[in-house]
């Protein structure tokens, strides 16, 4: 397997540790379990094995999702350790995604990184799911300072390193992108299934049409509002009543001007911070559109740019189990009983002694 | 018109050129076309853009406010050519600033930013680097997302951007920069002062997963009043 040097500043304490990290991650749809190992200032992805909850009508249903969640754990964590070829002994630490996501849903993971925690009698390893979005970004990319746009079903920011800590220039006021295109397809009757074959809904239904029309575009600061482009763009499917081609306008219009709107915030980030470079997470993040609006953006502003590859994009273990190295790194362990999930876990709440 | 390249300035949005008109330095403000943008989409974005802006310092200029006075605007083009302001960013200046000055300055904004919401207008973008102070006075830049609104949600919007600017650069300046800033437009703002005082408690509350006691405490004060 490929060695990833961490790009990130470690503690001296480190030189010649070998660490294996079991992550688990189940903030969401997906249920997922990373092995990894650290030696000589390099990470070795070991195993990424996921599950994922695929609702047959409407959206995630929060207790579907951790029944789905709970009945696969057993399976997906033997997979994980098998594939990896280690055993529970091997392990240095679990680390677990404690937040932000659906409450049953971090319950599942917590509960099983508490119970392998105190029976195994191993550290556990608390991790932000957002912050684990990013570090894996800055792992693939070798960033040390980007400006990181953030787009997924739960999140949508546009952040800056600052002062040991994660600064959000920019989000989303009320819905994230992700959730706009699910709740959108969903409405108008295409979706579920949101993503086949790694393409969302929204791409499907975009293609049927070149043409585009004006909906609201709102932006106040660096911050983005999408709710209203959302009842707009309803309105409109509802008027235009079925038709193929006027469907494809719609949702050609709405993917557009909501990827501007992001787009534009970026570039405002970028204009503001002089950054160089410009790293590109979350399960969004493998939409081609946006990925190639971003390119075009960097390349405009001579900054490097970095789309996280799809299989570490979207949820996964490995991102938990590499942001709980770093933490454990520095020494951030927590006892299992004073373990707690907290489904509003800002990422800006916190100091990260990497950063 | 004379050009001088080498002070190019490029924005997110525009490419910002300095140069002479009519014998008085200007700034010339080009949007740029994008090619992530779809086509039809960009000509409509740069025209609404320019135009917007143009209109806006104009009503304002004529109102007496200390805005950039409009010169010139080319909506096919998207050019927009206004009067060049000496000054320092605030964002620099207040790095290093006598609480004296502090105040005036805060005052001045407040005053400024009350008399614009009076005429329905909002900036949309109102931090500390859209306000440069000059010899001559503070004065409000930059008014590409400026708009017209008789929603006070826009007027708040303003103030609670400023008050981010300031939070993100200079943490300790904010109580006092606000106090004054607030005291002017309490006198200046013809709408109701306590209502725009609460929206801000209410935008802060805003954006994702924000701790849900505050959030609660504020509805509550909504509907339970």
């Amino acid at each position: 397997m490929q060695k990833i040097h961490v790009p990130v500043k470690l503690p001296e304490s480190v030189e010649g540790k070998e660490v294996t990290v079991l992550g688990i991650e189940s903030t969401s749809h997906t249920l997922g379990v990373g092995v990894l190992r650290f030696s000589r200032g390099s990470v070795e992805i070991l195993a990424n094995i996921s599950s994922q909850y695929k609702p047959e009508k409407g959206g995630i249903h929060p207790r579907e999702a951790s029944q789905h969640h709970m009945k696969n754990a057993p399976t997906v964590l033997r997979e994980a350790l098998g594939k990896a070829g280690v055993s529970m002994r091997d392990i240095n630490t679990v680390a677990v995604a404690v937040g932000p996501g659906i409450g049953p849903c971090l319950r599942v993971g917590a509960t099983i990184a508490r119970f392998l925690s105190k029976y195994f009698n191993i550290p556990l390893t608390p991790v932000n799911h957002a912050v684990a979005h990013i570090e894996i970004g800055k792992l693939f990319s070798g960033f040390n300072d980007p400006v990181i746009v953030y787009v997924s079903g739960g999140n949508t920011m546009v952040l800056v390193q600052k002062n040991s800590q994660y600064r959000v220039m920019g989000e989303t006021l009320d819905i994230p992108l992700g959730n706009l295109f699910d709740t959108f397809t969903r409405e108008i009757g295409i979706a579920p299934p949101y993503v086949v074959d790694g393409k969302h809904a929204i791409d499907v239904c975009a293609e049927w049409s070149q043409e585009f029309q004006p909906l609201p575009y709102t932006i106040k600061g660096n911050d983005l509002s999408f709710s209203g482009l959302l009842t707009a763009a309803l309105k409109l499917a509802k008027e235009a009543n079925g038709g193929k081609e006027s469907l494809g306008r719609i949702c050609n219009s709405l993917r557009e001007t909501a990827f501007n709107m992001l787009i534009e915030v970026s570039e405002r980030v970028l204009a503001l911070t002089n950054k160089k470079q410009l790293l590109l997470v979350g399960g969004v993040a493998s939409n081609k559109v946006l990925r190639w609006k971003m390119e075009t953006l960097t390349s405009i502003y001579n900054v490097k740019y970095y789309g996280t590859p799809p299989d570490v994009a979207g949820d996964n273990g490995v991102m938990i189990a590499y942001t709980g190295l770093l933490l454990y790194l520095y020494g951030r362990t927590s006892k299992p009983e004073e373990t707690h999930v907290k489904q509003r876990y800002r990422i800006d709440e916190e100091a990260y002694p990497w950063l | 018109m004379a050009l001088s390249s080498e002070s190019n300035l490029w924005g997110a949005e525009a490419v910002i050129y300095i140069g002479e008109f009519l014998g008085r330095k200007v700034v010339i403000k080009k949007r740029r076309s994008k090619q992530y943008r779809h086509p039809v989409y960009d000509t409509i974005f740069i025209q609404a853009r320019t135009r917007n802006e143009a209109k806006i310092l104009a009503e304002l200029y004529a109102a007496g406010l200390k805005v950039p006075a409009p010169l010139l605007v080319d909506v096919e083009k998207g050019a927009l050519v206004m009067e060049y302001i000496e000054g320092e960013r605030l964002s620099e200046k207040l790095a290093d600033i006598e609480a004296r000055e502090l105040v005036e300055i805060a005052w001045d904004i407040g005053r400024q930013s009350a008399l614009m919401h009076n005429r329905k207008i909002y900036h949309g973008d109102l931090t500390i680097a859209n306000i440069i102070y000059s010899g001559r006075g503070v004065y409000i830049i930059d008014f590409g997302l400026a708009g017209y609104s008789t929603d006070i949600e826009e007027h708040a919007i303003d103030i609670h951007l400023l008050q981010k600017s300031i939070y993100s650069l200079y943490p300790h300046l904010l109580k006092p920069f606000m106090e004054s800033y607030f005291k002017a437009y309490r006198e200046y703002y013809s709408g109701s002062f306590d209502e725009i005082m609460y929206k801000l408690r209410e935008i802060s509350t805003r954006g994702r997963y924000i701790d849900r006691e505050l959030r609660r405490s504020v509805m509550r004060e909504r509907y339970v009043g």
